[in-house]
């Protein structure tokens, strides 16, 4: 379980489609510059087989031979040692989506590694969401019982499992217990946190912490989810993997279609916001902020993403920006199935500028998105989005809806000055949050457990 | 006399120049600091490797920027604390005058008490966000590139990544506690290209990206045989 799906992880249905197509009523006088009449988005009604994951050699134009070299040293340390991956969902969420690309990634290097699901009942579930939103700070009452079920299942996985790899990485709070298994094993065992603990539920992390203090080191997303532990502490940052569909270089003829299909003009600025129709993410600010920018610039606004159809407040908040923005052609929302990642990618390609305007915000993997592309990037200045948008160095942070109005106008207007943020935010997704990087810190600590590194500390005197 | 340019190109090297690059992993620290007393204290007792990090290190994870301020301690200061003074007089120490973290600590430590002294209103006000420190466990790693002489060092140069122009420009002070670097030492002894040697050490990393460092270099290298 992870704080962090991206727009096209929810759940919706293929009738979306017909919705994302009757955004623009035909009554509406448009622009001459723009298609009078939004076509059909043609979006497959089914999802598409996945893509067979890239070979190492696929990153080589990305990240250059020699950091792919650097990978391939890295490994020959460890080569032949064997980990095993746990967490608890084999499909959807940002976990899953990581260690379908890096379980390949480390096999082909000679670490082989392997990946398994916990299974529980429905009472363990619930009791693990539970968990979940009081990590994330929810008020939340632990009884015993609910320590019974999280235990139960725990033991019941474990016996049900086997350890006998050289290493143990255990995802998210769900099998933490699996730790009691470390002492009948060599194995060196690490639990990756993917969740914001800055702010935890006392009684939940009181119970927690005993299982989590076994491990021999633990990993974060970001400096301020650790916690005082007696283990070292790694930090991670999220990554996107750079030939996804999502984020992988795409043809403008393509680009080019989906924005006819979307009725999207390319030849006026675009300002996008690519998110779930979520209070969170802020959609009703970002249209508060494109009504104060429109006074003084022409552009138009792009709203996409899902999770307005299992989700009842998502179907709420879709309707209110509907109604929000009152037939205005220039503003485009699009309600897209799980499986549109090259139409959001070529969405995010076509896009003058990038808005993530979140209320509160786990990491932000579109901003990442966003950044890699080379989009001058506006976002708020919550969760992991200041680590990502340097102010005015690799995108502008923001504080409010007349911040973010006032950003839209200075970009749109100092391309230059946009164009060089957009540079800078590609330069720093390359060197910290794509999918190579992880490896390679998987390898680091892989042998920084093993003892085959030196700290600075010690060598540099 | 000095050398002539067909003199410097003929030049095969005592020793071959081994290009090698440094990968780093982060940990997490148990010092985080909410004010700037705060950030006197934990500069006091954070371990070598986190003023590594924090000043070294954070130039090759930001290679990419020519402005703003130099290291995360100056960063902090200003955008987290809005002590624009101190973020200023912190961002002018340049990590090239330090042969040894003792020396770049205690100069951190004084900055930042001499600023509280001045200013003591602002020692227990509170940051936007904490400092948290982290430090890096490092691994060297060689790359295949060699050069024997001048024209497969400028090769060689081009060719390997940015993480190595840092281990050998701006990290290697610390290694060879000398206020060199790796090119200038091989240049020097090895080419006798001492002037170049010399003009190498001048390059201002913190108004370039390592870039364009790596073209400065190239630039200077290739000017001294034209």
């Amino acid at each position: 379980m992870t704080e962090e799906r991206g727009a096209s992880s929810s759940q919706s249905t293929p009738d979306q489609e017909t919705r994302a197509s009757t955004m623009a009523p035909d009554s509406v006088q448009a622009p001459a510059t723009r298609p009078r009449e939004r076509r059909a988005p043609r979006i497959s009604e089914t999802p598409p087989p996945p893509a067979p994951p890239p070979a190492l050699q696929d990153y080589a134009p990305i990240i250059g031979k020699s950091q792919l070299n650097e990978l391939y040293f890295l490994a020959t340390a460890v080569r032949g040692k064997t980990v095993k991956m746990v967490n608890s969902t084999a499909v959807g969420g940002g976990v899953a989506e990581m260690l379908n690309r890096l379980v390949p990634l480390l096999s082909e290097l000679e670490v082989h590694t392997k990946w398994d699901v916990i299974t529980g009942g429905n009472d363990f579930f619930e009791v693990t969401k539970s968990f979940h939103n009081a990590l994330h700070g929810g008020d939340y009452m632990l009884t015993q019982a609910a320590r019974d079920v999280f235990l139960r299942h725990n033991e019941l996985n474990r016996e049900r499992m086997s350890f006998d790899e050289d290493i143990v990485v255990i995802h998210d709070p769900q099998p933490a217990g699996l730790i009691a298994s470390k002492k009948d094993h060599r194995a060196h065992w690490v639990w990756r946190c993917h969740i914001d603990l800055s702010n935890p539920n006392p009684q939940v992390w009181e119970f927690l912490q005993p299982f989590i203090a076994q491990y021999d080191a633990a990993i974060f997303s970001s400096q301020a989810f650790a916690r005082r532990l007696p283990i070292p502490q790694y930090l991670f940052y999220p990554c996107i993997d750079p030939l996804s569909e999502k984020n992988k270089d795409l043809e403008e003829s393509y680009v080019q279609q989906v924005c006819d299909n979307f009725g999207v003009d390319r030849s006026r600025p675009i300002v996008t916001q690519i998110s779930r129709f979520d209070r969170l993410k802020d959609p009703l600010g970002v249209i508060q902020a494109y009504k104060m920018a429109k006074k003084y610039v022409d552009f138009q606004l792009v709203l996409a993403g899902g999770g307005a159809s299992d989700d009842p407040e998502g179907v709420a908040v879709l309707k209110e920006v509907r109604e929000v923005i009152d037939d205005d052609p220039d503003v485009i929302i699009l309600d897209l199935p799980p499986w549109s990642a090259l139409e959001i990618n070529a969405l995010q390609r076509a896009s003058t500028l990038v808005v993530q305007k979140s209320l509160r915000e786990g990491f932000g993997l579109t901003v990442t998105e966003a950044l890699w592309k080379g989009k001058p990037t506006i976002g708020s200045a919550v969760g992991g989005i200041p680590t990502q948008i340097i102010d005015r160095i690799t995108g502008v942070l923001v504080h409010s809806v007349e911040g973010c109005a006032y950003q839209i106008r200075y970009l749109l207007t100092h391309p230059e000055f946009a164009q060089q943020l957009g540079r800078n935010g590609r330069e720093h997704v390359k060197e910290n949050f794509l999918m190579t990087t992880n490896v390679r810190r998987w390898l680091l600590l892989f042998r920084i457990l093993f003892g085959l590194t030196a700290s600075p500390s010690s060598s540099l005197g | 006399m000095a050398a002539t340019a067909e003199e410097i190109t003929s030049r095969i090297a005592k020793a071959p120049f081994e290009f090698k690059s440094a990968t780093h992993l982060l940990r997490i620290e148990a010092e985080r600091s909410s004010t700037l007393g705060e950030l006197l204290r934990d500069l006091n007792t954070c371990p070598d490797a986190s003023i590594f990090q924090h000043t070294f290190r954070t130039l090759q994870e930001h290679h990419f920027i020519k402005e703003g301020f130099s290291n995360d301690f100056a960063h902090w200061a200003y955008t987290e604390c809005g002590a624009v003074g101190l973020g200023e007089r912190l961002a002018a120490i340049d990590v090239r005058e330090f042969t040894a973290i003792a020396d770049l600590r205690a100069r951190l430590e004084t900055v930042v008490e001499d600023y509280l002294q001045l200013n003591p209103q602002s020692r227990d006000h509170l940051a936007e966000h904490p400092f948290y420190f982290c430090s890096a466990e490092s691994v060297v790693t060689p790359t295949e590139i060699k050069a024997t002489n001048m024209a497969e060092f400028v090769q060689g140069l081009r060719a390997v990544s940015i993480h190595s122009i840092h281990y050998h420009f701006i990290e290697a002070r610390l290694r060879r506690h000398l206020e060199t670097n790796d090119f200038s030492i091989w240049l020097k002894r090895d080419l006798g290209m001492n002037e170049a040697a010399v003009r190498l050490n001048k390059i201002d990393i913190y108004t370039a990206t390592l870039e364009g460092v790596r073209r400065q270099i190239a630039r200077i290298l290739e000017g001294a045989v034209s």
